[in-house]
């Protein structure tokens, strides 16, 4: 096989004979981007989390109330950190695995450009109530049909980079970041273009059909194909099976768009649509478990690894939250458990741990890991990085618990119609003030995670000068 | 295929298409056509079959009202949706009356549909009808002033703008108003 650098790792001196040197400019130029976007929003984050402790807390100043922060902090962290932390980590690892460079990085440096303006847009429209009234769509249509045409660049770019690869077979990864760019198309579309042409309860059933997706068919796979690149490279070890890999995926093709109506439990929508999507909810075990085994049956006999890799702890804490995560979808999709927990602080309990106990873990896992490769020196430290583990895990857990719990209790104190509304929110008011405190540690988590990224890419640029 | 699909990425994106829109199709393309109730609004005049009542097109204040609602976000924090749960029928109820369970007939107009996921605040979708002007004013200005423990923001600038308050107080009178369910039970009475 071929020799594979970077053109920081070459620096000047001209490469080996025969070996490939990858630019890496468009996955630089996400990443930074990505991590200030974590290190911005982490701040709204903290934000909307004290209004809740504190309701007054900036509440005259209408751009600044909880109504406008929530959908930045949720738009903010999907599109502007962890979508252009993927898409930046994919531009690094698709040229890799093909044995190419990608196919154009004039192509990929334009499409980072658009998605910044995107993401800037997106902060002013929301800011100022510019909202299309639809979660994960909130917002406007000429930034939908920007996001389209960005999409369009970053899958051309990437599916002409796989068309020239130079090795037949193609590794999982590669699976998974074709079938994010296909499924993410039409997920879209359909959460930003067709619910337009709905409304009711036919819109519902389009925008949670959006919504499930956006998590299951574009952070999902995409999320896997990192797992899937960065554990065997970070333990230098090979995969476990390649079989059992493939059945994972061609189960999440077939079973996860079906989930839809199971965000509609109980409500206004027929019963027969709910029950379809609480089976292929269940059904949603079989991908899962296909992949955590796999990355499970990878580290047979190298736990001992996880004492001094930071991308490796990352990856198998994102491993065993995935796992959890996509334990509570399945469970709280049965009637009887939804009847408790649907509505409650269970549900931002369980859509963190997806989106930052997994994703995030598996995106913040692979830059740690792909920096010093592009920017061809180590990382500016490693200590702060396993700081920032510990500060992302504690923050976590005590987020995730707290509101696992706080939810369980508030959805049977709701269904004691005995107890007065306000009660049942007074009675939660503990569990905000956690949330709070572990929303610290998280943001520190940020703060040092963001920090080492960027002192790395610019003390890089301060060598070459 | 899947052999074949293991090393061409033209047949890996075929058939990953394929599979998905099985599933995309039949849940979403389907089931409108298959369920009338989700296009019919809601109309009945016979007591014997449940609530009387007619589901009426919002008016242009309403409209104004109802934007506001989704510029604000309220519906981050607020349902719209008495689900079959009795919990839920106790807690849209009214004065000793529960509430029928919202069904897809009484949301054939709205667009953005505003169901919400999450219940920080109560569900709004029986609200019409049971707080006056007065007392939505004091509410939005400080809703702590009525509500000891309630954690919802204060909107200022709602109520020190008459046509906007205006608007999302007409807009909130008319939620959960299609089906008659408590005649007699209204502020206006």
């Amino acid at each position: 096989m071929q020799e594979q650098l970077s053109r920081a790792e070459v620096a000047g001196a001209s490469a080996p004979s025969g070996a490939i040197v990858h630019e890496d400019l468009s996955a630089k130029w996400f990443l930074v981007s990505a991590v200030s976007y974590f290190f911005i929003v982490g701040i709204v984050a903290l934000v909307i989390a004290a209004k809740f402790v504190w309701p007054d807390l900036m509440g005259t100043i209408a751009p600044l109330s909880y109504g406008r922060l929530r959908p930045l902090h949720v738009n903010g962290m999907l599109f502007g950190w962890l979508l252009a932390a993927d898409m930046g980590l994919t531009f690094y690892l698709i040229p890799r695995l093909c044995g190419v460079k990608l196919w154009s990085e004039k192509l990929g440096l334009a499409t980072a450009g658009l998605w910044n303006v995107i993401i800037l847009s997106a902060v002013v429209c929301l800011l100022m109530g510019w909202n299309q009234g639809l979660e994960y769509a909130e917002l406007p249509l000429a930034l939908d049909i920007l996001v389209v045409v960005a999409w369009l660049m970053y899958g051309g770019n990437l599916f002409m980079t796989i068309s020239q690869r130079k090795y037949p077979a193609m590794y999982v990864s590669i699976w998974y970041v074709m079938g994010t760019i296909v499924w993410t198309a039409f997920v879209y579309l359909t959460g930003n273009f067709a619910v337009l042409f709905t409304t009711g309860v036919n819109q519902a059933n389009l925008n949670w059909m959006y919504v499930h997706n956006a998590v299951g068919l574009i952070f999902t796979p995409v999320g896997l194909a990192l797992a899937y690149y960065f554990i065997p490279r970070s333990s230098n070890t090979p995969l476990y099976s390649h079989k059992l890999s493939m059945i994972g995926f061609w189960s999440l093709a077939f079973v996860y768009v079906w989930t839809g109506a199971h965000h509609m439990l109980h409500g206004p929508i027929s019963q027969w649509l709910q029950t379809i999507s609480i089976a292929f909810s269940v059904m949603l075990l079989i991908p899962v478990w296909a992949a955590v085994y796999n990355f499970f049956a990878t580290m047979r006999g190298q736990w001992h690894q996880l004492r001094e890799n930071v991308p490796l702890k990352f990856l198998m804490s994102g491993v065993v939250f995935y796992l959890l995560t996509c334990f509570q979808g399945p469970m709280h999709s049965l009637r009887a458990v939804n009847a408790i927990v649907s509505k409650t602080d269970w549900i931002p309990g369980h859509a963190h741990m997806a989106v930052l106990g997994a994703f995030s873990f598996f995106a913040i896992a692979g830059t740690y890991a792909a920096l010093p490769k592009m920017f061809g020196k180590p990382l500016h430290s490693d200590s702060l990085a396993n700081w920032s583990y510990w500060s992302f895990m504690m923050g976590g857990l005590g987020f995730f618990v707290t509101l696992w719990l706080g939810g369980f209790w508030q959805g049977w104190q709701w269904n004691n119609w005995a107890i007065p509304f306000i009660d049942t929110v007074v009675a939660l008011k503990p569990v905000w003030l956690v949330r709070f405190f572990s929303g610290i540690l998280m943001f520190l988590g940020i703060v040092l995670f963001s920090y080492n990224v960027l002192a790395t890419a610019l003390g890089a640029r301060e060598q070459k000068a | 295929m899947l052999r074949k699909a293991d090393n061409s990425a033209s047949w890996a994106v075929a058939a990953s298409l394929v599979l998905f829109s099985i599933g995309g199709i039949l849940t979403t393309v389907v089931p409108p056509l298959v369920d009338s109730s989700w296009a019919k609004p809601f109309e009945n005049s016979d007591p014997a079959k449940g609530p009387t009542g007619k589901l009426t097109q919002l008016n242009e204040l309403q409209l104004q009202g109802r934007a506001i609602y989704v510029r604000e976000g309220c519906w981050y924090c607020h349902t719209q949706q008495t689900r079959t749960l009795l919990a839920d029928t106790k807690r849209s109820g009214w004065k000793g009356v529960d509430s029928p369970v919202s069904t897809p007939d009484e949301f054939v107009y709205d667009s953005p549909h505003l169901f919400g996921t999450k219940r920080t605040g109560p569900d709004l979708s029986r609200v019409g009808g049971k707080y006056d002007e007065q007392w939505h004013r004091t509410h939005f200005r400080n809703p702590r002033d009525l509500v000891q423990g309630s954690i919802m923001p204060p909107y200022p600038w709602l109520v020190e703008n008459p046509q906007e308050f205006k608007a999302i107080v007409a807009y909130m009178q008319s939620l959960g108003r299609a089906k008659n369910w408590r005649p007699n039970e209204d502020y206006e009475q």
